[in-house]
């Protein structure tokens, strides 16, 4: 079985993997990171989004053999204790309802944010078009997206 | 929009508080607090210990309706405590502790409100009574306040935490406590952050494939290529070549394939040769399904001699529940007793169906809850807990087992497939004087049934208003589904009295005004012409429609306005007027009605589920669509309290939706929907 060593959360982390498992899979089986999820397997929802050296990435998507040395972010990552701006916002506008994709929206977002920190309504639909929240949650997300880049 | 206040520590701190200590401890049972010394335990549902901690059992699922943060509420109000102290855990599945747990029908809150009052005013009875002997005074001159009990004439405070060993003495009260009025709630009918936020925004929030199990294993099926289909063999051999691949055996819905992570799994099941008799339903297609219902619609009765006759059939179809999470279940099977973490919207159900099924008594079946990532109707079934545990007994190990997107698309219990038949008639003033509505529905295994007299449930005063339901012989299985037959009914209905309002040469908001002498609903329409600028005009490419729904002991009124520029529906803006009776949570409240809104643009423009050779086409969130950011528009809540009785907020926000939706598209087009999902071009 091959062994990578990619760099997950500023740390490096050694996993023997066959080369064609997605990265999702190596996060939460391996890695025991479970806040990324598996939603649809095909990059289509969101609910597993991470950030790929800084920019938002459907983690079913890509596999183990192709991560690199790219620094991946997951939601373990973003902050170790929910004092990321977006997450503060998340909170403060009540966005989650089940859940379930949350952490993918987040990260998506933060992605964004990295880029654009002030996002126009349309920014924030292009960032979140391959994104599915089946509570529909939307209308807070957007607002939770605006509040921390318009505080800056 | 403004900015939002940045949080300050001290607020921040407050919303850690709430999940606080539930926040390294996971959010069900299982990973409840430790008690620390005597702890005031008056019945199953709350807990003090005397650190002041106040842990709230949630015994209804919490699937994103935010039922685990109303229900803490309501007990914690009645308790009189400290909300910052509440820890709300889902319980267990367990109904002799719990009693039923089922949560559907928009009825957690409406049926456990009484109960859960009284638990707290009881668990405060004895508190203040433990202080009253304390201090040598009357109970009567004893005051509560926030995790205090308070003497004011001798200016004595003790905290609930100080009393939870004392009143650990005393005996529950029996009977009836009296309640704290309404007016002096400080805790319910507060907009309150949901107590899981924290957990989520982290990632550290337990959906039952993240829950870390010793020597666990990771299972998936391959399932059935057709309903009916049944399994004749499988060649395995290439499956168990693949890496990480533990073991393959026959379960009831397929072959298992189990492995040491999900990826080995998913290769070795694409890796099995199964092969399936397809069965009787191999000719099943949804227009064969469509052709059936049809043969059950009946005559009509006569509509009065010169009234103006309107007719229309509506079309629904099938609709999955496409919940974010797929099914998914995680179980320990052992000779003498059996864990699962079951993401069940019937936790009790679960424990005595798990029970039944390895022939042990339910004392020895726990059945943790974690969080469910969605629900909507689907999680009311066994079919996957089924699968975790025989999966484990099996393979002599705890199992993960997951549903891929596919699996749990293509194996659901549907919405039922439906024809509305409708035939109404207006007289020369503009009244509707009849209205006849058969509801034919291809309900999973049924057999031919068609025009049993039902109640017309009318929210309009109609005379001569009849209804019959029928059902079409369909090997499809069906199930309940956000707001379960509203979802059609009242959608067609509400599209229907459009035409009918039409017909009558009137205002459709005012045609429903006129012919409701429902006050609650007659105050959401003023409520919605009002909120909605109802009459104030619109630009030229904005249309705007309205639909109403009575319902779950709530009322709504919604107005949409879209445009159809370029062949596409596009949603401008929602204005959702409710009743909700009476809120004990603002926030869930309008969380409700948000997502709500954002299913009823989903169904009325995108979803669908089709079939062909008797299976489901559909497998994934781009072949069955659903409404995405830049599909949902502003959606505007706007809520009056009507009934001193909280309405059902889970289903109430839905039937309006839709059928506000094809009205706008008949204002805009000219041409009414007849078909859900709408295609602009199919319109006649």
């Amino acid at each position: 079985m091959p062994e990578y060593t990619i760099t997950v959360n500023g740390q490096q982390r050694k996993v023997e993997a066959v080369p064609d498992m997605p990265l999702l899979w190596v996060l939460r089986d391996l890695l025991g990171l479970t806040g990324a999820k598996y939603g649809c397997g095909i990059g289509a929802c969101g609910s597993c989004s991470v950030l790929f050296d800084g920019m938002e990435l459907k983690s079913c998507q890509i596999p183990i053999s192709e991560v690199g040395t790219a620094k991946v972010t997951t939601i373990e990552g973003l902050s170790p204790d929910g004092s990321h701006p977006l997450q503060k916002a998340w909170i403060e506008h009540d966005v989650p309802q089940c859940g379930y994709c949350q952490t993918g929206k987040i990260m998506a977002a933060a992605g964004l944010l990295a880029d654009s920190p002030n996002p126009t309504d349309a920014d924030i639909d292009a960032a979140l078009g391959s994104h599915v929240c089946r509570c529909g949650t939307y209308t807070r997300m957007r607002e939770a997206i605006k509040a921390p880049g318009r505080a800056k | 929009m403004s900015a939002a206040p940045q949080l300050s520590r001290r607020s921040f701190l407050a919303v850690i508080g709430v999940g606080g200590a539930s926040f390294a401890l996971g959010n069900f049972d299982g990973l409840a607090p430790e008690k620390k010394g005597a702890s005031l335990e008056p019945n199953a549902f709350v807990r003090l210990d005397p650190d002041g901690t106040v842990t709230i059992w949630a015994s209804k699922s919490e699937m994103g309706q935010g039922i685990k943060t109303g229900l803490a509420m309501i007990l914690a109000e009645q308790m009189d405590c400290d909300w910052t102290k509440v820890v709300a855990l889902q319980a267990d599945g367990n109904g002799a502790k719990y009693g039923r747990q089922g949560t559907g029908g928009s009825g957690s809150t409406r049926s456990m409100m009484q109960q859960l009052s009284q638990m707290g005013a009881s668990a405060r009875s004895m508190l203040v009574e433990a202080a009253a002997a304390k201090w040598g005074v009357d109970k009567a001159t004893c005051r509560t306040e926030n995790g205090f009990v308070h003497h004011d004439a001798t200016k004595k405070s003790i905290s609930y935490g100080d009393l939870a060993s004392a009143a650990s003495e005393l005996a529950v009260p029996a009977g009836n406590v009296p309640l704290k009025p309404r007016s002096e709630f400080r805790i319910v009918g507060k907009p309150t952050h949901r107590v899981d936020n924290l957990e989520v925004v982290t990632g550290k929030a337990l959906f039952a494939q993240d829950v870390q199990v010793e020597g666990a294993a990771y299972g998936v099926i391959s399932r059935r290529p057709a309903f009916g289909a049944t399994f004749r063999s499988v060649d395995d051999t290439e499956a168990r070549k693949v890496p990480g691949v533990i073991d393959v055996f026959r379960v009831s819905s397929g072959v298992a394939v189990i492995a040491t992570n999900t990826w080995a799994a998913l290769k070795g099941r694409e890796a099995l040769k199964v092969q399936w008799d397809i069965g009787p339903n191999a000719n099943i297609d949804t227009a064969e399904l469509r052709k059936r219902l049809s043969e059950c619609l009946g005559e009509h009765p006569a509509a009065p001699s010169g009234s103006k006759v309107v007719e229309a059939v509506f079309d629904f179809p099938f609709l999955a529940h496409y919940t974010m999470e797929p099914m998914n279940a995680v179980a320990d099977v052992k000779p003498d007793r059996c864990t699962v973490w079951a993401p069940s919207q019937s936790p009790d159900g679960v424990q005595t169906q798990v029970a039944r099924m390895l022939g042990l008594d339910a004392s020895v079946v726990t059945v943790h809850v974690p969080l469910l990532g969605g629900g909507f109707g689907r999680r009311g079934a066994g079919d996957f807990v089924a699968d975790a545990v025989e999966a484990s007994r099996q393979a002599k190990r705890p199992v993960k087992l997951l549903w891929t997107r596919d699996d749990d698309m293509r194996n659901d219990g549907y919405r039922p497939m439906s024809l509305h038949a409708m035939r109404g008639a207006v007289d020369s003033s503009g009244k509707p004087v009849m209205f006849n509505h058969q509801f034919i529905k291809a309900q999973g295994g049924s057999t031919r049934s068609a025009g049993n007299p039902a109640e017309a449930r009318l929210l309009y005063q109609i005379p001569n208003a009849t209804q019959m339901n029928g059902a079409a012989a369909s090997p499809i299985p069906t199930g309940a589904w956000r707001s379960v037959d509203h979802s059609q009914v009242n959608v067609a209905i509400e599209c229907f009295i459009d035409e009918l309002a039409h017909a009558a040469g009137k205002d459709p908001l005012q045609f429903r005004r006129e012919n409701t002498a429902n006050p609650r609903m007659l105050r959401m329409l003023d409520l919605a012409e009002e909120k909605s600028g109802w009459k104030n005009p619109l630009p030229p490419d904005i249309s705007r429609g309205v639909a109403c729904f009575d319902g779950y002991g709530g009322r709504t009124v919604h107005v949409v306005e879209l445009s159809t520029d370029g062949g596409v529906v596009k949603l401008h803006r929602i204005v959702c007027c409710l009743d909700p009776g009476y809120c004990i949570n603002p926030k869930s409240v309008e969380a409700q009605m948000q997502g709500a809104c954002v299913d009823g643009i989903s169904t009325a423009l995108y979803a669908e589920i089709t079939i062909k050779g008797g299976a489901v086409m559909q497998s994934n969130p781009l072949d069955y669509g659903w409404a995405r950011m830049h599909q949902a528009p502003k959606i505007e809540v706007h809520v009056v309290e009507g009934d001193p009785q909280p309405a059902g907020m889970g289903e109430t926000g839905y039937p309006g939706v839709p059928a506000a939706i094809a009205n706008a598209v008949f204002a805009a087009t000219g041409k009414r929907v007849r078909k859900f999902p709408i295609r602009l071009a199919e319109l006649e």
